[in-house]
């Protein structure tokens, strides 16, 4: 196991997937008298992808990267912070979207992550909610008025 | 051709589209200049407002964002030390010692003019060398097209610094997502996993924009510290440019300006590798040639020169590839034809002849694009002053939640905004892991290509060796084959053996078979001449004593 490094992980991560997938290549529908079948590119992409894989494989493991720390959880988490607080209220924005929809749900997405990430001193949360409704707002007027495009209203506004 | 370019004049110098090009260069030069905002973010960011408008609209628009943030990635560079752009890594070798030095205001008037003649040597370039390039490509057929895919995919993966393997991945995982949802071809659905979203496959801006906008925005706030600090520290102020003396020096430098820029328009014309090489390459030959070498890096003119020529010369070269081909030169190439699929327009070989308005259009705006740059450098860098001021994570939120709404107009649907999300945590896990995106981009746009081709190429015949025969397949063959082991070459140049001083001599030889199959007298001299010159290198090489190796 020492020598399972990230590099070998991300390679038996791909075969793994490359196998799954060429699994499903057997369940994709033949259209007679088609010249060539739907399933012989993803096949062949497939094939591909896993010789690249098992090459990488076997380099990280003949020629591991150097190891300049022991991984700790604290630290990846220390490092992704911000990506993950990210990536956790754009999903929550995501999901509120159906509801609150584009203008309200974006504010609030805005304002939020600005202040979680920011910090949230009374004067940083006055500024962060300026900025949100001018950015999202100003932007929400472009696209609906001058470019005519219906974004979403939300049901709760309906 | 004269018809086409006046009507193409008339469409370009239309009030309303100088007005998009005129907000597109100045949001080009803002965006360049912002270190750790790219030029393709930028046009990225670009597209969704050109849906609503016409095919050339939307270009113009888009190619004002290109072309202005390849010159204003130098501001940064010159006046803090740190690249706007990749494609400004080397002005700051000389244009931040020459700014240190007390004259910025030079530094950046050379950057300015170098970047205006690169631009504009392209831009000739570009109108006569399209149209020829596009009428080889209409010889290639199938087996030729397809083999041209798989070279580009494999230079992208060759040119992602020191990750070949990792940037085959990148390109193969690429044409594998664009296999996702129904076939073009016979209509089968292929991995949707019962999602009915998923029948139309992914659609490429989302994709696009999470890979390159999403996670970059990620990666640039992964510091939580300076992600709250303003982006660019200490005040800044407005710097007068010396015009005067700056064309001056570049008239005096015009051999760096043309080499330069011919450097920047060669590697234009390679698939997916862009203005992040060109400026490097630029700098190093410059210096090569130069007889006071040890000037460089101390703020000596051709430095600044030759970086700033080299990257908006490559635009052309890019925007050559795009044209006539259909094959995207770099990775905003690989947006703009994106754009035109949008359009339901298809860059090939016939894109000139049948959208010669459009075409002709594309070139005159780029034209007029390096024109609108030179005039509006001044009033970008006021406002590159102010927004560098405002704390990273304010503008990146708001820009995330930008690409929110850009993706979700181009189909009014949410799944696109679903897939940017996917998109951008594979693409933050990429580049993480070392993973290059832009062989991934490419393998996204060209996969739906390359299976249509190889699709044709077998319907029409059954014959497989048409794929190593046919001139133009065997040379895209020989391309991606040396471009495939140029890493390797490259680390065998570094340790100094002696099989590397025959790589360069080994592909003239095995680039003049398919040449001298092809017809026409001219290509067969040429492979004749590559084939002696070839022998005239070899002989001259074993003459020479063998390298010890140190």
């Amino acid at each position: 196991m020492k020598r399972l490094n990230r590099d070998a992980i991300t390679a038996l991560l791909l075969l793994v997937l490359c196998g799954v997938l060429f699994r499903t290549t057997f369940d994709i529908r033949e259209v007679p008298f088609s010249e060539m079948g739907s399933d012989v590119w993803p096949r062949f992409i497939l094939i591909a992808l896993s010789i690249l894989s098992v090459i990488y494989l076997f380099r990280s493991v003949t020629k591991p990267p150097p190891v300049t720390q022991a991984f700790s959880w604290a630290r990846w988490f220390k490092a992704y912070q911000n990506a993950l607080i990210c990536f956790a209220m754009f999903l929550v924005f995501l999901l509120l979207l159906p509801y609150l929809g584009m203008l309200v749900a974006g504010i609030l997405f805005v304002f939020i992550t600005q202040s979680i990430i920011g910090g949230y001193a009374p004067k940083q949360l006055l500024f962060h909610a300026t900025v949100s409704v001018l950015a999202v707002g100003g932007m929400w007027s472009i696209f609906t008025f001058a470019l005519r495009v219906v974004l979403p209203v939300g049901d709760l506004f309906r | 051709m004269i018809e086409n370019l006046i009507n193409a004049f008339d469409a370009v110098f239309a009030l309303n589209n100088l007005m998009l090009m005129a907000i597109g260069v100045l949001a080009g030069l803002v965006a360049g200049s912002i270190p750790g905002f790219t030029i393709t973010m930028a046009v990225v960011l670009a597209l969704p407002f050109t849906f609503g408008m016409s095919p050339i609209e939307g270009l113009s628009t888009m190619l004002g964002v290109y072309v202005g943030g390849l010159t204003g990635g130098m501001f940064a560079s010159i006046l803090i030390g740190v690249p706007g752009t990749p494609s400004a890594i080397a002005t700051t070798f000389d244009g931040f010692p020459m700014a240190r030095k007390g004259r910025p205001g030079l530094a950046l008037g050379l950057g300015l003019w170098a970047s205006f003649f690169g631009g504009l040597i392209s831009a000739v370039v570009l109108v006569f060398l399209a149209p020829t390039l596009a009428a080889i490509g209409l010889e290639f057929g199938p087996w030729d097209y397809f083999m041209l895919v798989c070279f580009a995919l494999t230079i992208a993966a060759s040119l992602s610094e020191g990750a070949l393997i990792k940037g085959l991945i990148a390109g193969v995982f690429g044409l594998l997502v664009a296999s996702v949802g129904e076939d073009h071809i016979n209509g089968a659905a292929r991995f949707t996993f019962g999602f009915e979203s998923l029948g139309a496959g992914f659609a490429f801006l989302p994709v696009l924009i999470g890979l390159f906008a999403f996670s970059q925005l990620l990666n640039d706030m992964s510091d939580t510290e300076s992600a709250k600090k303003p982006m660019i520290a200490g005040h800044h102020s407005a710097v007068k440019m010396e015009h005067r003396k700056s064309i001056a020096l570049i008239f005096l430098n015009w051999l760096t300006l043309l080499r330069s820029s011919f450097i920047g328009l060669f590697i234009g014309l390679l698939p997916a590798a862009g203005s992040s090489i060109s400026n490097i390459l630029a700098y190093d030959q410059t210096k090569k040639a130069s007889k006071t070498p040890e000037d460089f890096g101390q703020g000596t003119p051709p430095g600044v020169i030759a970086s700033e020529s080299s990257n908006n010369a490559t635009a052309g070269g890019a925007l050559i590839m795009m044209m006539a081909l259909g094959i995207p030169g770099d990775a905003v190439t690989a947006v703009m034809l994106g754009a035109l699929t949008i359009h339901n327009i298809a860059p090939s070989p016939t894109f000139i002849s049948t959208q010669p308005v459009l075409a002709y259009g594309i070139m005159v705006a780029y034209f007029l694009a390096n024109f609108m740059t030179l005039i509006m450098t001044s009033g970008a860098l006021r406002v590159f002053l102010l927004v560098t001021r405002i704390p990273l994570y304010i503008l990146g939120v708001v820009i995330l939640l930008y690409c929110a709404i850009g993706v979700f107009t181009l189909n009014n649907t949410t799944f696109d905004i679903w897939t940017l999300l996917v998109f951008g945590i594979i693409g933050l896990a990429m580049v993480k892991n070392g993973f290059p995106l832009t062989p991934m981009v490419l393998g996204v746009v060209l996969g739906p290509l390359a299976e249509l081709n190889l699709s044709r190429s077998l319907s029409t015949s059954d014959d497989l060796t048409l794929f190593f025969m046919r001139p133009w397949a065997l040379f895209f063959i020989v391309m991606a084959l040396f471009s495939v082991f140029f890493p390797l070459y490259q680390s065998a140049t570094k340790a100094g053996k002696r099989w590397a001083q025959f790589y360069g001599v080994g592909f003239m030889v095995c680039a003049a078979v398919p040449m001298m199959m092809m017809e026409g007298s001219f290509r067969t001299g040429l492979g004749v001449f590559l084939l002696v010159l070839a022998a005239w290198l070899t002989i001259n090489k074993l003459r020479r004593p063998q390298l010890q190796n140190p």
